[in-house]
């Protein structure tokens, strides 16, 4: 690879300080993506055995809770929503990845996000598929679920449009139609690269899902003006989302749930426990299909930096929550609080302050920032806390309510830690297929940032264009000769 | 004199007994009414006129879950009998029920019924039960039973006179025994009448009269009306808190056994500094009184000066008061004296009424009846028993080793609706219908309704065909036992019909209809007089704290499970206990300061030992038990009694040791005890484990200077 | 479209002038209780009479522990007494001086329950008799309303419990309301059951429901008669007297009464919840 220094970090290599080598070929991208989708290894079988057999673990505890009722969950007259519950606002928060980087990035043209919005997209939207099972299970009547659409009933009943959870219905349902187009008509662009490379199954299903993309020029300014549309409806509908979802607790009249700052805290927190889902499977992604030329670090270390704002963004509306329960006259609300901090509960809250508003300061730290072993833990922890942030809203607020009849401290039970287990697994089963069958690295995206980078520092384009016209220059080293490109894929 | 139970004349009772005779149901035309003595079957193509699918029917019967005897109404529909409520006639109850009444439907339709008469191991036919009665009877037969009264107990006098003279042993662990001879000491009357209602202050020495003590749903109503405007006061000295010690306003605790020395501290009290007349008192009370100063009330009980003071100017400047006392002769005695020094004789508490027909009055039970039952069949008195309405091997105390006195008896009959500890041990079995199936009368335990005669009628048909009503039952064996004049009755209605016809003087339809539509029927009665008294003997025993190591165990009851009887019953079961709001399981109530010293915390399993027992259980700490103390609610601790109630619980009744009171023979329920950590511990379920509002408005309490000043300001009386 | 506007106006109207007539909305009764904490005396009778009624199932003691339990109407005892804080408890010992406080506690049947918002299905509503109805057909056990409910008097049917009535006790089971499967929330119906049967009985009868012809189970059998059920709308009715002297009224959340010391209080009524079941303060003589 051409080396040009940087002269602004002497002390940190290209790699280390530029967002993507400019001098990548375009064929190289398309090798390595179409790379990474090949026959899998062992390692991707094992973490597919283990997501399915997390994921066989939940229907068990399903089957059990269908059959019995809900008792088994552990859940009682006091604490009558759990772990579902909060697991359930865990998943629609890591929703909020995909939409942050694919689509308010895209409008702020920070093109860092080229290599990576394409697997936060995913996680988007497996994120929605796996929260969306969790009001159905938690359901006492599961089989009478669909009684939340607005149907013409035959008895003429419609569901109650007061309810926030009607609403989290209707918000998730148009959150989630809108992901799957956005990641969709996003990927069509690279799945005629993938329908033009593949061969078997793969290329029926490629030709099918590409819609006869042939990249040409009316083709890609309709192309522009849709993904631009679609970016701009999703992200209000992202804020909503999350704010709907918090409203299922700040609708209620009990301590610690009444509480007005709810929806921007719920939104920003979503948005931190995106951030740091984006970089553990970054760094997952990047090891495992050997991405580091996509994946560079200064765009890590952009997201990092990210998820510390955020993460500070929710630090503070976690405190002026704290702080306008403590100077109010909400004698209950004082006293949840209290027993968040000091009562059975408090290390659960504890290690979420420390996980949540301490730990991210690590990231401010350069040094762990470069270093992939300690950011993926990093990362992961950051993601407990902000599991332990939902935990701790749902259930203190149910074992200290306004009665001290109904006082209950209560510990989930194995039905629900199977659930929650299970949805992780779900959730695993469904990325990892998404990675062996799309293209988890948007590379038309790539082949764009490349493209935009080099103009930058070639200031005479002809020269650029020579570059890539077929003129030899230094030879790349890329392994086996890619299939001849089409005009899709230039 | 051999007792012949033939068996054609027995199996004549069969079938016929308690089998769709004549129900009268409220608010029902009279013709409506179905054939004496046939099978019915509801058809609902065809049904009776009144049977309306849907609409219930209301019949008017008599609860017999306690002694109390209160009339009830049934609500049936479609041949079912659902809810029962308080019979809005009956003078007792006065329409209202307690939960043991709203249970009697669980006893009813209790899955463990006994269903079919069994010898040994054996379930057999009645013929063969009978018959193998006939072959082993020896000698004149007893019985047993509890509190019974009416046609039931005239049948089963005439029985016993009729086989040779045997005793009845009416047998009640939970009773008042000592009040009514303390009662019948001072004012030459058993039984007089309470007027709660009239009282402004009510002073009660460990008598839940709220809770088991008499009539309980009575003296709730009369609660009610204590507590309407003027306000009375309620006070209560027991060394645990019962049910009515709950609702005082004023609560103290005393020693176990002590109860007198307080009672008669305040008659010190209101002697010396109210300068309040003895002279009314018996010989030897006066006397008992003064020695009764307040640093030897403090001695024996750990009540202080400043609390007797209290109470003294509590009954002073509420008057009328009322004084009750239980537990044992001696609290009852002081209780009384205190009523005639304070003048409530006449006032508050006012003669009983006497039934004419005396034979139906209520033959109170006792322990010591259990006491003389096995004194005598130890000594091989009794060669035949009959046990019914009663679990001596439960309830006995553990010290009189009742299984060795019944183990003396040659043929052990029970009649019975459960299998129990007793039935276990018992030769036969013969299975009895429930109260909701059978006939009856039952005379109500206070006097109320001055001769109101409560009638009990079947509220359905049986629901196992097998069972026959106890009066049907008892006129068998009268008529095999050779008694006149029964010959003409085929079954207990029968007998039953002519008899109330009698009492009333009309033995036509419609009046008969009356008495089953009102529940009730009026016998002649007369008001008793109190009589002067003469000496009575007040021996405050020399209670102390007890030695290190030691407690006083004492063995309360609650209304619920009340002496075990209801153990089975899964509503009652469920119901949290009203003090310490546990439910499945017993619980040993400790002081806080008691506990510490033992080392003890809230569930925390420990054995009690005395000389005749031992039990494990968990410890509930509460202020509203002496610290010398350690009470445990008797009920739970069945080993036979069906699915609810056997392995739950301990039995704290085998802990005492069978030491009577002197004057009454009743057992006391005090003992000392060994009380030892397991090092076990179990969060025990109760309905809420906060004791406190947390500052919330959630019981509010006012206080009734406040509201003598509303009252006062007539701007809206409370 | 017009219609529909004219139809959010409309019901925005009928809403504003409902709250101002203390929350009326046109019902054509008010079912309300009045409780008098000062007769009750805790036996319990209330609670049981409720299960035999109301097809109550037991659950036996694990069950109860693990606060699954389904006493729709429950005697809660306490043993303190805040508002007496401030007058010197002069029999003060270490051992209790006073008696307990016994507070039974139903379904308030709040005139704004923040129960009927929040269910997704609408299984949960306020009747025109004034009363909190829960649909058993209809609920699909999503259990927001119980969370919402500050008493805590919802109860959820965490299992099917057919076990609790082993033949022949499921021939006591009141066929006028349903037994409960697994799944449905339920809660203190003020008797509504009776309330249907009271009316069809007074319709037979060509008469109008007069004070008493209802009574709920907890009510009829409460041996202090400490619990008073009927009609606010009706003037000439028990209750609607014990309201107005004790000077609570509905449709607001800070009462404005001439005496301060009058008994009569609501519970959590700062929460502007509006409930229905008006307590009366336990008195206790110092």
């Amino acid at each position: 690879m051409a080396a040009q220094q940087n002269l602004t970090h002497k002390h940190l290599t290209d790699e280390q300080t530029k967002d993507i080598d400019e001098n990548i070929e375009w064929a190289k991208i398309n090798a390595d993506v179409l790379r990474s989708m090949e026959n899998p290894r062992r390692g991707y079988w094992v973490a597919m055995f283990i997501s399915v057999a997390l994921f066989s673990v939940m229907i068990y505890a399903e089957v059990y809770q269908y059959q019995f009722g809900m008792g088994p969950a552990a859940l009682n007259t006091s604490h009558m929503w759990d772990l579902y519950i909060s697991t359930f606002v865990f998943w629609i928060g890591m929703s909020h990845s995909g939409t942050l980087l694919s689509a308010i990035l895209h409008l702020v043209h920070a093109d860092w996000r080229k290599p990576i919005y394409r697997f936060a997209e995913a996680m988007t939207t497996f994120s929605l598929l796996t929260a969306g099972i969790f009001p159905v299970i938690h359901l006492g009547r599961v089989w009478n679920f669909y009684w939340v659409m607005p149907y013409m009933s035959d008895r003429g009943l419609w569901p109650n449009f007061r309810s926030p959870l009607i609403w989290d219905a209707f918000a998730i349902t148009a959150y989630l139609t809108s992901s799957v187009l956005f990641l969709y008509i996003g990927m069509i662009p690279d799945l005629a690269i993938c329908r033009d490379n593949a061969k078997g199954w793969r290329k029926k299903l490629y030709t099918w899902l590409s819609l006869g993309w042939r990249g040409d020029d009316a083709q890609w300014r309709n192309f522009r003006f849709t993904y631009l549309m679609i970016a701009c409806l999703l992200i209000p509908l992202a804020v909503s989302v999350h704010s709907i979802v918090s409203m299922d607790f700040s609708m209620s009249i009990m301590p610690g749930w009444h509480v007005t700052t709810f929806p921007p805290y719920f939104v920003a927190g979503a948005l931190y426990s995106g951030c740091a889902a984006i970089i553990t499977l970054f760094i997952l992604l990047r090891y495992f299909f050997k991405f580091e030329h996509f994946m560079t670090m200064p765009i890590l270390d952009k997201v990092c930096k990210l998820t510390f704002v955020i993460a500070m963004v929710w630090t503070y509306l976690n405190l002026v929550e704290f702080a306008s329960v403590w100077y109010g006259h909400d004698i209950p609300s004082k006293e949840v609080l209290l027993a968040k901090a000091s009562g059975p509960y408090s290390p659960f809250f504890w290690a979420m302050m420390f996980f949540g508003s301490v730990l991210p300061f690590a990231l401010l730290s350069q040094w762990i920032r470069r270093n992939m072993y300690v950011l993926f833990f990093v990362s992961v922890f950051l993601n407990v806390g902000m599991w332990l942030e939902r935990w701790m809203i749902v259930t203190p607020t149910l074992s200290l309510g306004y009665h001290p009849q109904a006082f209950n401290v209560m510990w989930p039970g194995w039905v629900e830690w199977a659930m929650v287990g299970g949805s992780f697994g779900w959730f695993g089963m469904l990325f990892l297929a998404f990675v062996k069958v799309f293209p988890s690295v948007s590379m038309y995206e790539v082949k764009e940032m490349v493209y935009h980078r080099k103009r930058t520092v070639y200031e005479d384009v002809d020269e650029m264009m020579n570059l890539h016209s077929g003129v030899p220059g230094p030879e790349p080293d890329l392994g086996p000769t890619p299939a001849p490109q089409t005009t899709g894929g230039a | 004199m051999a007792t012949k139970i033939d068996r054609r004349n027995f199996l004549k009772v069969l079938g016929l007994g308690g089998a769709g005779a004549a129900l009268a149901g409220c608010d029902m035309p009279s013709y409506a009414t179905l054939e004496e003595g046939e099978e019915q079957v509801f058809s609902y193509l065809a049904p009776e006129e009144y049977m309306v699918p849907g609409i219930g029917v209301w019949y008017a019967s008599t609860c017999l879950q306690c002694a109390a005897g209160c009339g009830v109404h049934g609500r049936v529909r479609e041949g079912h009998a659902l809810k029962l409520e308080g019979n809005p006639d009956t003078a007792v109850n006065k329409g209202k029920l307690c939960q043991m009444g709203q249970s009697a439907l669980q006893t009813h339709y209790n899955p463990d019924r006994i269903t079919s008469p069994r010898i040994g191991e054996k379930n057999v036919t009645w013929p063969e039960a009978l018959a193998f009665i006939k072959e082993k009877v020896t000698g004149a037969p007893v019985w047993m039973t509890g509190s019974i009264s009416g046609h039931q107990a005239v049948l089963l006098d005439i029985h016993l006179n009729a086989s040779g003279g045997g005793a009845h042993y009416a047998v009640e662990t939970v009773n008042a025994q000592v009040w009514q001879a303390a009662c019948a000491d001072a004012l030459g009357d058993a039984q007089p009448n309470l007027h709660i209602d009239k009282a402004l202050s009510v002073l009660s020495f460990g008598a839940d009269f709220l809770g088991t003590w008499i009539s309980p749903v009575k003296f709730m109503a009369d609660y009610g009306a204590f507590r309407a405007a003027p306000r009375g006061v309620l006070t209560v000295v027991e060394p645990a808190m019962t049910l009515s010690g709950a609702n005082a306003d004023h609560w103290v605790a005393a020693r176990p056994g002590s109860e007198a020395a307080v009672a008669l501290g305040v008659a010190q009290v209101l002697a010396t500094a109210y300068s309040v007349s003895t002279s009314a008192l018996p010989s030897g009370a006066a006397d008992a009184i003064a020695a009764m100063t307040p640093e030897r009330v403090s001695a024996l009980s750990g009540v202080d000066a400043k609390t007797l003071s209290k109470i003294a100017r509590t009954l002073m400047s509420n008057s009328p008061s009322l004084v009750i006392g239980d537990g044992s002769y001696e609290t009852a005695a002081a209780a009384m004296m205190l009523n005639l020094m304070l003048g409530n004789v006449g006032a508050t508490i006012t003669p009983g009424v006497e039934l004419i027909p005396t034979d139906l009055g209520v033959r109170n039970g006792s322990t010591k009846a259990l006491a003389d039952f096995a004194t005598d069949a130890q000594a091989g008195r009794i060669g035949t028993a009959f046990i019914t309405g009663a679990n001596p091997v439960f309830t006995a105390p553990g010290g009189l080793k009742i299984e060795d006195a019944l183990a003396k008896i040659g043929l052990k009959v029970a009649v019975a609706m459960f299998e129990d500890e007793t039935t276990a041990l018992c030769d036969v079995v013969l299975p009895l219908a429930s109260s909701l199936e059978d006939w009856g009368t039952h005379v109500p335990a206070t006097g109320a309704g001055r001769g109101e005669v409560h009638v009990q009628q079947p509220l359905m048909e049986k629901l196992h065909p097998d069972v026959l009503g106890l009066g049907d039952i008892m006129l068998g064996l009268a008529q095999d036992a050779g008694a006149d004049g029964l010959e003409d009755f085929e079954d207990y209605y029968g007998y039953l019909r002519t008899a109330i016809s009698a009492m009333i003087g009309a033995d036509l339809e419609p009046a008969w209809q009356a008495v089953l539509q009102a529940g009730k029927v009026q016998a002649p009665a007369a008001d008793r007089a109190f009589t002067a008294n003469g000496a009575i003997a007040i021996n405050v025993p020399e209670t102390s704290a007890p030695t290190a190591g030691q407690l006083s165990l004492i063995t309360t009851a609650r209304q619920g499970l009340f002496d075990g009887r209801h153990a089975n019953l899964p509503w009652l079961q469920e119901a949290p206990d009203q003090i310490s709001k546990a439910v499945w399981d017993s619980w040993a109530e400790i002081h806080p300061a008691t506990a510490a010293g033992l080392g003890l915390k809230d569930g925390d399993y420990v054995t009690i030992t005395s000389d005749s027992g031992a039990i494990t259980t968990r410890v509930f700490l509460y202020k509203g038990v002496h610290p010398d103390a350690i009470a445990v609610p008797m009920g739970r601790g069945h080993t036979h009694y069906g699915r609810y109630a056997t392995g739950i619980g301990v039995n704290p009744l085998s802990l005492l040791d069978g030491t009577a009171d002197a004057r009454t023979g009743e057992f006391i329920n005090t003992t000392s005890v060994r009380v030892h950590a397991t090092g076990d511990n179990r969060h025990l379920v109760r309905l809420m484990d906060v004791d406190s509002q947390y500052g919330r408005k959630l019981a509010a309490t006012i206080s009734a200077d406040q509201l003598r000043r509303n009252q006062a300001n007539k701007q809206g009386s409370a | 479209m017009p219609s529909l506007l004219g139809n959010i106006f409309k019901g925005w109207a009928d809403y504003s002038k409902g709250n101002e007539e203390g929350g009326h909305h046109d019902y054509e009764h008010m079912y309300a209780l009045a409780i008098d904490l000062d007769l009750c005396t805790g036996c319990n009778a209330c609670s049981t009479a409720c299960y035999a009624e109301n097809n109550l199932p037991v659950v036996g003691e694990d069950k109860f522990g693990a606060r699954q339990a389904m006493h729709w109407l429950r005697v809660e005892r306490y043993f303190d007494e805040p508002d007496m804080d401030k007058i010197e408890d002069t029999n003060a010992t270490d051992t209790q001086s006073r008696g307990a406080s016994f507070l039974p506690m139903m379904c308030q049947h709040c005139n704004a329950a923040p129960c009927e918002p929040v269910c997704p299905v609408g299984a949960t509503y306020h009747t025109v008799d004034g009363l909190n109805a829960q649909v058993y057909n209809r609920c699909i056990g999503s259990r927001y309303c119980a969370n919402n409910c500050p008493f805590r008097v919802r109860y959820f049917n965490f299992y099917d419990n057919a076990d609790s009535w082993p033949a022949p006790m499921d021939q006591q089971l009141n066929p006028d309301i349903s037994v409960r499967s697994k799944g449905v929330m339920e809660k203190c119906s003020m008797c509504i059951q009776r309330t249907r049967a009271a009316r069809d009985t007074a319709k037979r009868e060509g008469r109008e429901l007069k004070d008493g012809d209802i009574q709920t189970a907890c009510q009829q059998t409460c041996p202090t008669s400490a619990i008073l059920f009927g009609d606010l709308l009706d003037e000439a009715s028990a209750i609607s007297k014990v309201w107005k002297r004790h000077q609570v009224k509905l449709g607001t959340y800070k009462q404005d009464k001439e005496n301060p010391e009058l008994r009569g209080y609501r519970i959590f009524e700062e929460l502007n919840v509006d409930t229905k079941v008006l307590y009366l303060e336990r008195v206790r003589e110092v």
